[in-house]
């Protein structure tokens, strides 16, 4: 057999799947032979690649790197949909996936208010103001080692806390709208973020520092030269972390009073009202915004540690 | 040793007889609006029944209806608007009791706001629960002829915490309450009766049924289910009355059978003397002209926002069978 | 104990900044009740009716330290009214979410090192699973295990929380399983070793000290997924239901003091982790 056809078969093979995925929804085949069949298809595809992964082209590898995890997610659903219609699942206990394709298609509407609410006015502003307030409170720390030995401890510690637990603390607080959910997400990303700041500040070799000082380098110009830049990875580190708790964050405050929007919400009243695709729905959404959230920090993290052994590849 | 023995005895007398088991999933957690279930538990009108019977508390985010269709439950405790919209999304729920009368959902206003009658409620924020508390609430407004959606001349609707927080931190002019829980934290908070103006769903003309017990059709057809059902809501109402009577004892009984451990007993004492109002003058029989109050209210309001039900409800929605027949002994 | 000092001062600022925020903040609820009452009122007749409010917006530390000491040591601790029993209850889920977390996250971490193509299609999803909030999918993981018949709330609770303890496990299994450099994988290959002892006697070894590191915040993350998994379901038992509960009442003591309970909590968690892995890498030769 060619390369070129290797290269086919493991790049487009799983194609197939798609296509037959797709026509399993659209003639409704309840058979459980057809899914088990497609799941075959599937592993052999999984065990090509496998046997042929050093053998590729990068241009190819590349293209199988973007593929295979998309392959896999389709399979997962694929045997969702089988489980869910061959036994016969009730759609108020598990909907299957189509018809939370479905739901969504119809209520796209409803879900940008709820992603908007939640996450453009809840997540996003916390987010920054917690990195923000992490990074100037890491700062005066950094100037202050005595401060440094009192806070440092303690900072660790409370990163470790189930601050989710402060949440409806938070709202009786700050009242009902998106504030108090900003306010959750600025205490939840805070000190995870203020702990991997203080600890990438001291990341600098002691060597570069002296050097910094015998060129009579002030505090702010080391800072700005040698010890943020050392610091990134562990500030990114950090940010990654409070990417997912941002969100967290945000929907879990909701379920202590909003108003009549936001994904949260929408999430405890549907589940209360056997709506079990909007909540599906809605955790689609939030995968999306979480995965979009962490992929920019990390776009951002690339960008900016280019010369980091870590993103070498 | 005699006592003992006894006890023995009768663990294998009910053991031979093969308690029937049945569980009831609550819609909330643990509390007086439930007594006359732990009250039949701790007292063994259930076990004089012969039933063995486990009682699953509920919470935030434990659907009853969603329960019961996974098996989960055989019988549950469940508003009549939830059961309603849950048949028209193809679970069959069946009411075979309901030992709440009166419903205890009121809307209570502080004076300071600017509220003295619903004329009031233009441009005001309201506190909904969300929990099938809000198919009524909009049936209501949908009567007033107030907006939902936040524009000029309507209402701000906001989806309260469990607690009357919003009430007392005045982000809302007007809160939803339960006469038997809310209500009284609101007097606890160190307000008076005489800063509120309350409504009542009831006198409002959308009133709705309460606390009733609902098992799934198909499960109704088997005798000897109906048997045991029939079995569990005589004790229940026994349960109930005996509550209704000894209202401190079925607090206390409450308070002992919460596994949280933060119920306090004066709240329960509480709750438990103002629920013996909403049950006392209910055997147990549904009321069919109730019934048709919370259909009205319900479809007075058929929108995006309050889809509890679109039509008249088809098929069986309630059943007099069960209570008939547990009342005639 | 150069950093005893530093600590306690930090800790007495905190003490006293709650204080004045605790005045500050419950001194509202003080003024409207002397405005009701028709009354005026001093500052410094204000200041010590914020001290011991029924429902303060923010109880000072005082208060706080009481409910908390009446909550561990005014009962029995078998006592429902115990916080040692709540905490027992939440340790416990908090344990098996975290023994089913590592069993997860090493096998895992193992098919993905074996296979190429594991670690291309399992690995991005590993990562979006963290990304999802756990607190959406709590509720879901409760129907679908009771509709699979398993009954009671321990094993949902456990899932929940292992689906955020797995994570941090993964990862750095990963990152040690490929830690050999291929120096060592070449010298074994001479040996005549095949990939099951390389695994054994190289990869595994290597992948401990990345093990351990691990496990902090793997035990951090369960035990916020095991209050995440009893905050919204059923509240029976554990801290996380005596928050709600807490919440619903709206009694503020009862929801600061289980916070603080789950702090420490957390806190012995933390060092009890901390001590297995000193002991683990003294066994293992490495002085730390």
């Amino acid at each position: 057999m060619s390369k070129t056809k290797e290269n086919l078969i493991a790049v487009f093979g799983g194609t197939g799947l798609v296509v037959g995925f797709w026509l399993l929804v659209k003639l409704d085949i309840p058979s459980p032979f057809h899914y088990a069949a497609l799941c075959l298809a599937f592993v052999f595809q999984a065990a090509w690649v496998e046997a042929t992964v050093g053998l590729r082209r990068p241009i190819w590898a590349r293209l199988c790197r973007i593929e295979a995890p998309i392959y896999f997610g389709l399979m997962v659903l694929l045997l969702w949909e089988g489980l869910v219609r061959s036994l016969g699942v009730a759609p108020v206990i598990l909907p299957a996936p189509s018809a939370i394709a479905a739901q969504i298609a119809t209520s796209l509407p409803t879900l940008w208010t709820d992603f908007a609410q939640t996450i453009l006015k809840g997540a996003i502003p916390g987010f920054l103001i917690g990195a923000g307030a992490a990074f100037v409170v890491a700062i005066a720390i950094d100037r202050s080692p005595f401060l440094q030995r009192g806070l440092l401890p303690i900072g660790n510690f409370v990163a470790a806390l189930p601050i989710v637990g402060l949440a409806p603390i938070l709202v009786m607080w700050f009242g009902f709208d998106w504030q108090s959910k900003a306010a959750v997400v600025v205490v939840m990303v805070f000190f995870p973020i203020l702990v991997n700041i203080v600890a990438g500040l001291q990341a600098s070799e002691r060597m570069q520092a002296d050097l910094m000082a015998t060129w009579g380098a002030s505090y702010w110009q080391t800072l700005w030269k040698l010890r943020l830049p050392a610091a990134m990875p562990f500030i990114f580190n950090g940010l990654k972390i409070a990417s997912t708790l941002a969100l967290i964050g945000a929907i879990v405050a909701e379920f202590f009073g909003s108003p009549v929007y936001g994904m949260g919400f929408r999430i405890s009243t549907e589940v209360g009202r056997l709506g079990l695709d909007m909540v599906w729905a809605e955790i689609a959404v939030a995968a999306l915004a979480g995965t979009a959230l962490y992929g920019a920090v990390s776009l951002i993290e690339r960008w900016v540690t280019f010369w980091h052994p870590s993103q070498r590849h | 040793m005699k006592k003992l023995l006894t006890g023995a005895f009768m663990a294998a007398m009910a053991t031979g007889a093969q308690a029937e088991d049945v569980t009831l999933q609550l819609k909330w957690v643990t509390q007086a609006q439930f007594a006359g279930y732990y009250v039949a538990q701790a007292k063994g009108f259930y076990e004089e029944e012969g039933l063995n019977v486990t009682i699953l508390p509920g919470g935030p985010d434990i659907a009853p209806e969603q329960v019961i269709a996974g098996g989960g439950a055989d019988v549950i405790v469940d508003w009549m608007p939830a059961a309603l919209a849950a048949r028209e999304r193809g679970l069959p729920l069946v009411n075979i009791a309901q030992p709440f009368k009166h419903g205890g959902l009121e809307l209570t206003c502080l004076k300071d706001s600017g509220v003295a009658s619903t004329a009031d409620f233009a441009d005001k924020t309201l506190g909904v629960w969300f929990y099938g508390n809000e198919y009524p609430f909009y049936g209501w407004m949908a009567k007033l002829g107030l907006a939902t959606d936040g524009s000029a001349g309507g209402v701000t609707v906001l989806k309260q915490a469990f607690n009357v927080d919003a009430l007392l931190q005045k982000q809302a002019a007007c809160i939803s309450v339960m006469t038997y829980n809310e209500y009284g934290q609101v007097i606890d908070a160190g307000i008076t009766p005489d800063q509120l103006v309350t409504f009542n769903y009831h006198e409002e003309g959308v009133g709705i049924m309460e606390d009733g017990l609902y098992v799934m059709e198909d499960k109704l057809a088997d005798a000897a289910f109906q048997e045991t059902m029939v079995k569990f809501v005589r004790a229940s109402m026994k349960g109930w009355k005996y509550a209704e009577a000894n209202t401190d004892e079925a607090a206390q009984i409450v308070v002992d059978a919460d596994e949280t451990g933060a119920q306090t007993l004066d709240h329960q004492k509480y709750m438990m003397s103002e629920v013996a109002k909403l049950t006392a003058g209910s055997n147990g029989a549904l009321d069919p002209a109730d019934y048709a109050e919370t259909v009205a209210t319900l479809l007075a309001a058929v929108s995006a926002e309050s889809p509890a039900i679109t039509k008249e409800p088809e098929g069986m929605a309630y059943t007099l069978d069960i209570t008939d027949k547990a009342l005639a002994q | 104990m150069s950093r005893a000092l530093p600590v306690l001062s930090v800790l007495l600022g905190i003490v006293v900044i709650w204080y004045l925020a605790s005045i500050w903040m419950n001194s509202t609820w003080v003024y409207d009740q002397a405005e009701r009452a028709g009354t005026t009122i001093s500052f410094a007749e204000m200041v010590p009716q914020t001290m011991d409010q029924e429902r303060p917006l923010l109880p000072p530390p005082h208060q706080v330290g009481a409910e908390l000491w009446k909550g561990l040591f005014g009962q029995a601790i078998t006592s429902k009214r115990s916080l040692v029993y709540h905490a027992y209850v939440t340790f416990k889920g908090t344990m098996m979410g975290f023994g089913l977390g590592i069993i997860a996250g090493v096998l895992l971490a193992m098919a993905i090192v074996r296979f190429r193509v594991m670690d291309m299609s399992v690995m991005p999803w590993a990562i979006i699973s963290q990304t999802v909030p756990i607190v959406a999918l709590a509720p879901m993981i409760i129907t679908v295990s009771s509709q699979m018949g398993i009954q009671g709330r321990d094993i949902p609770k456990a899932i929940i929380a292992a689906y955020l303890s797995f994570f941090p496990v993964l990862v750095s299994m990963v990152k040690g399983l490929r830690s050999p450099d291929q120096m060592q994988l070449d010298l074994l290959k001479t040996y005549g070793a095949g990939q099951g002892a390389t695994f054994l006697k190289l990869r595994l070894p290597a992948s401990m000290p990345y093990f351990f590191a691990s496990l902090k915040v793997a035990i951090a993350a369960s035990l916020v997924g095991t209050i995440v998994g009893e905050l919204p379901t059923g509240a029976i038992e554990g801290l996380g239901a005596r928050m709600l509960i807490g919440s619903q009442f709206g009694d503020p003591l009862i929801m600061w003091a289980s916070l603080f309970a789950a702090a420490i909590l957390a806190g012995l968690l933390i060092v009890a982790v901390g001590f297995v892995e000193r002991f683990a890498r003294r066994r293992m030769g490495v002085v730390g």
